[in-house]
C-alpha cells in the first residue's frame, strides 16, 4: 500500500513456471506490475491461470491423498484395537485439571485419533455445562486429527511426532488456562 | 473386519472428495487472484499482522489460507509454495507452529459453536493462544540456533 515501508519488493511475483502462451500482448503493462514479461490478453491469461491452477491443484491433491489415506487407515485400526478406549481410560484423571468429568477423555481421544466430527459425536453422549463444552472445545480444536494432519505436516519437512506432542500439550494447557479464567470471572 | 474395510473405503472416499472439492478450486482461485491488487492488499495487511511473529510476506499467503480453511488445505498451499519459492526452515517452522495451533477457523469453530461452545473463546482466545505459542517457540528456536552457531 504505502511505499514507505521497508518491505522487500513484490512477493507475488510468479516464477516463470508457465510461459505465457497465446498472442504477443497488445500490451500496456500497468506501471506497477513487476514481471516485465509480455502480458497476454485477458481471456488468455484467465485460461492459463485456470489451467495452471487445476494442474497444481491436482498435484497437491495427489500429495495430500498419498499422505492422508494411510494415516486414516492407521487411525481406524487404532480405534479398532482399542487404543481410543485405553487413551480415554488413562487420560480420565487429567480431565479434572480442566474442570471436566473423566468421561470427557472419550471425545478428546476421538479428536486426537480420528477427527473433530467423531469427537463432537462422542461429546453429545455426555452432559456438559456451557463452560465445560467451551474448555473441551479448545483442547480439541488445537489438537485433533493428529495422524492425518501429521502426515500433511511431514510433507513440509517438519517432524510430525514433535508437532503432535506440541498440539496435545499446548491444547490441554490452553484449555486449563481458559478454565481457570472462566472459573474466576 | 469387513466392517472396518467398509468404513475405510467409505471414509477414504469421503475424505478425498472433500479435499478435492476444496483444494482444486482454492488453487485455481489463487492462480487467478494472486497477482491482483485486492489480493495483494489483503495479504500485505495480514502479513503486517503475522510479520510480528517473524513470518515474511511470502509465507503470509499460505498462512492465511491455512488459518481460514484448514491445515490440509493450507498445508497444500504450503507444499506448493515451498516447492516454488523454497522457504527457509525457519519460515516453515513458524508457519507450522502457528497453523497447528489455529487453523480452519471457519469450519472447525462453527462445528463446535453449533454444539454449544462460546464463539468468543474458541475463536478469540484460541487465536491469542496461537500467537503466544508461536512467539515463544520462535524466540526459543532463535536462541537455540544462535547457541549452536555462534557468530
Amino acid at each position: 500500500m504505502d511505499p514507505s515501508s521497508p518491505k522487500p519488493p513484490p512477493a507475488g511475483a510468479r516464477p516463470p513456471a508457465a510461459p505465457p502462451t497465446g498472442a504477443p500482448a497488445p500490451d500496456t503493462p500497468p506501471a506497477d506490475t513487476p514481471p516485465a514479461a509480455a502480458r497476454p490478453p485477458f481471456f488468455a491469461a484467465v485460461r492459463r491461470d485456470v489451467r495452471v491452477g487445476v494442474r497444481s491443484g491436482l498435484h497437491t491433491f495427489w500429495i495430500l491423498a498419498r499422505a492422508m489415506i494411510p494415516a486414516y487407515l492407521l487411525a481406524l485400526v487404532l480405534k479398532e484395537v482399542g487404543v481410543i478406549d485405553w487413551l480415554a481410560h488413562t487420560a480420565g484423571p487429567v480431565m479434572s485439571l480442566l474442570g471436566l468429568p473423566g468421561d470427557a477423555a472419550v471425545p478428546l481421544a476421538f479428536a486426537y485419533i480420528l477427527n473433530l466430527y467423531a469427537a463432537v459425536g462422542a461429546m453429545q453422549a455426555l452432559s456438559l455445562s456451557g463452560q465445560q463444552i467451551t474448555v473441551l472445545a479448545l483442547a480439541m480444536l488445537i489438537g485433533h486429527n493428529l495422524l492425518v494432519e501429521g502426515a500433511v505436516l511431514r510433507r513440509t519437512g517438519m517432524n510430525p511426532f514433535l508437532f503432535g506432542a506440541l498440539r496435545v500439550v499446548a491444547g490441554l494447557s490452553c484449555a486449563a488456562v481458559a478454565n481457570l479464567i472462566m472459573s474466576t470471572l | 473386519m469387513s466392517d472396518l474395510a467398509r468404513t475405510f473405503l467409505e471414509g477414504s472416499f469421503d475424505l478425498l472428495w472433500r479435499v478435492f472439492l476444496i483444494v482444486v478450486p482454492i488453487m485455481v482461485a489463487l492462480e487467478l487472484f494472486e497477482g491482483s491488487r485486492p489480493f495483494g492488499a489483503v495479504v500485505r495487511g495480514w502479513s503486517r499482522l503475522v510479520g510480528r511473529l517473524g513470518l515474511t510476506e511470502d509465507t503470509a499467503a499460505p498462512t492465511l489460507i491455512g488459518f481460514l480453511f484448514g491445515l490440509a488445505y493450507g498445508g497444500g498451499v504450503i507444499i506448493r509454495d515451498t516447492e516454488r519459492h523454497g522457504f527457509g526452515r525457519r519460515q516453515v517452522f513458524l508457519m507450522s507452529v502457528f497453523l497447528s495451533m489455529v487453523h480452519a477457523i471457519v469450519e472447525d469453530s462453527l462445528v463446535l459453536v453449533a454444539v454449544g461452545a462460546s464463539a468468543l473463546w474458541v475463536i478469540g482466545f484460541r487465536t491469542l493462544w496461537a500467537v503466544a505459542v508461536t512467539a515463544v517457540l520462535g524466540a526459543a528456536a532463535t536462541a537455540f540456533a544462535r547457541r549452536r552457531r555462534p557468530s
